[in-house]
């Protein structure tokens, strides 16, 4: 992977410089949290930034959107003008996050709506040191080797950047003034130091191996009741989760017209009607069976057909919950540790 | 649409503040495709030359709070085929539904009204219209939010049984990524009220105070655990669960309560 050099100062000036490449986005601060948002100013963008509210999913498959338009027996769809994106600020675990919702929206068959988005997005990505909420070194999801057009280590005077696609390439020889292919063995080894440090600044200790054996004795625990009675199926873990890709479909008419929007909107596995089908039947009718399910498919189930967990780590289920019902008190919970309840 | 399959729409208003039919009216961009899809027989909010014929839908407004309203209610019901609920105070009663389920309506009323005579109208307790007649859809909502009524309106007369996600008034709250309220111990409402409003109160850093009614899954024990959690008194929530919560909270709360 090549690899180059940027200097601190220069950041706003190669952000102004990509912006060449397409609309920039990054993570601003508004009030108490930090949200990915389109800016001109590159200045506005908050680099101590740990996660954001909503994560990269929104950009890829926004909230609700219309699919497309139909009027008797055409349609067309909304995919003929979207911009080119660059996502800068992308830490290692929404990186494998994105990684997992690529392969679920291309494993069976395209969907074209996220497909057509993704390909317009470049994702330079950004390192940072954990706070008390992140677990990316639980679930291997810390470091990242693809997934990224272009990556930047913060090392403390000057930025490091790996080079991971042909896209990210052509960005750093967009501005070749500032961008330094030089890298020193001192830049190596300050390199390692670093990484050294980070990974002693994780704080939460929590273990999730063998988590699908543990979810399979813990088909009947008494634990999904007590949570069950607790969560509020407010669906907010579902909607901040970087890989919930879950959805909804309905038409929306015109008023008195054989016209109008298929519409695509997100939904949650937390909410009644999710698993409810035809004449009413509800597969999941109590609220601990849908916690169940959330727990597991992330955990167990996505294991089994993915190769590994869908959870990155990022913490933000455990900023979001207000009954702290999240990954870490329902695995700490199934292995038989002491949680406050 | 031809001519002859135009539906025939009433709307008609009883107690509350005539909002819901007002944000009809206000929807400017939508007035010309909503009279000409169908037959407004009656919308005395709107035009003069009303009648009471016959009708496909009616749309009503208003909890009922008099015998007089009560009979008219179910003379509407009688000669429509689909009877619509619209906002909230047709749906769950309205603010004047707050101590809906509780005793002593009779000393509440004479403690405002004394002992005044009405001649014209025969006053009891406020309620929503689904104790008197049958509601064949609701559009909750204080006042209805003018894209989930078109939305829903659209679908109706085309005889489509339109649908309104079962998401809290959260779900939008997240995708509009305020701060959460009830994290910094803020009485709000979000996760128990059913959603169709964007989430407007949160967005402004306002707690939400229930006013689209509760959500099917609404976990009210759990939020009152919560929020006393938080330091909020007994009183202080129930007051707030009950303010537009009107028929919607009784059960739940009973249940929590014990008494009312």
């Amino acid at each position: 992977m090549r690899a180059v050099k940027l200097r601190k100062q220069d950041l706003p000036a190669f952000l102004k410089c990509v912006q060449s490449f397409g609309e920039l986005w990054g993570p601003v601060r508004e009030k108490d949290r930090q949200v990915l948002k389109k800016t001109d100013d590159v200045n506005q963008i908050d680099l101590t930034t740990i996660r954001t509210s909503l994560p990269f999913k929104k950009l890829l498959f926004p909230p609700r959107f219309s699919m497309f338009h139909f009027s008797g027996n055409k349609y067309t769809t909304s995919l003929e003008h979207l911009p080119n994106r660059i996502i800068f600020g992308l830490h290692p675990c929404d990186i494998h996050a994105l990684l997992i919702m690529d392969d679920f929206f291309t494993r069976s068959f395209d969907d074209p709506y996220y497909t057509e988005r993704r390909k317009k997005t470049a994702i330079i990505g950004f390192s940072c040191i954990p706070d008390e909420k992140c677990f990316c070194h639980a679930t291997k999801t810390d470091t990242v080797e693809e997934g990224f057009d272009l990556f930047l280590t913060d090392l403390d005077d000057f930025f490091l950047i790996w080079v991971g696609s042909s896209l990210g390439d052509d960005m750093t020889r967009e501005c070749p003034k500032i961008i330094d292919e030089g890298i020193l063995p001192e830049d190596l080894k300050k390199y390692v130091e670093w990484r050294k440090y980070r990974n002693s600044q994780f704080k939460m200790d929590i273990d999730l191996t063998s988590m699908p054996e543990i979810f399979d004795l813990s088909y009947d625990s008494v634990i999904w009741e007590e949570e069950g009675e607790k969560c509020l199926s407010c669906g907010a873990c579902t909607i901040v989760c970087p890989t919930c890709p879950c959805y909804h479909v309905y038409d929306k008419i015109e008023m008195g017209k054989i016209e109008g929007e298929r519409m695509r909107q997100w939904d949650s596995c937390l909410f009644k009607e999710y698993s409810m089908v035809a004449e009413g039947h509800n597969f999941r009718e109590s609220r601990a069976e849908r916690l169940k399910l959330r727990f597991t498919h992330k955990l167990q189930a996505f294991v089994g057909e993915y190769g590994k967990p869908a959870c990155v780590g990022c913490g933000r289920c455990i900023e979001t919950c207000p009954v702290d019902i999240d990954i870490a008190t329902i695995v700490r919970r199934l292995r038989g540790e002491e949680v406050k309840v | 649409m031809l001519e002859n399959q135009k539906k025939d729409v009433g709307l008609y208003g009883f107690t509350g503040c005539n909002g819901d039919q007002l944000t009809i009216i206000h929807s400017e961009d939508k007035l010309l495709d909503f009279w000409q899809s169908v037959h407004i027989k009656s919308f005395s909010l709107a035009k003069s030359d009303n009648d009471d014929s016959d009708l496909d839908i009616a749309l009503v407004e208003g909890s009922i709070s008099n015998q007089e309203q009560a009979e008219h209610m179910k003379e509407i019901r009688k000669r429509s085929k689909k009877l619509i609920a619209i906002g909230n105070c047709a749906c769950y009663g309205g603010v004047q539904a707050m101590e809906l389920g509780s005793k002593g309506w009779d000393q509440r009323f004479r403690k405002v009204y004394g002992d005044a005579f009405f001649e014209l109208r025969t006053p009891i307790e406020s309620k929503p219209i689904d104790v008197f007649v049958d509601v064949d859809f609701y559009i909750p909502g204080c006042p209805i939010n003018a894209d989930q009524f078109f939305y829903c309106f659209a679908h109706l007369i085309q005889d489509h049984v339109p649908t309104i996600p079962d998401h809290p008034v959260c779900a939008e709250c997240r995708w509009r990524e305020n701060d959460c309220l009830l994290l910094k111990g803020i009485l709000c409402l979000g996760p128990l009220t059913a959603s169709g409003c964007n989430a407007v109160c949160p967005s402004h850093n306002l707690p939400c105070l229930g006013c689209w009614g509760p959500v099917e899954e609404a976990n009210v024990s759990s939020e009152f655990n919560l929020l006393k959690e938080k330091g909020l008194t007994q009183e202080e929530i129930k007051r707030r669960f009950r303010m537009h919560n009107g028929s919607g909270i009784i059960k739940p709360l009973k249940k929590i309560l014990g008494v009312l």
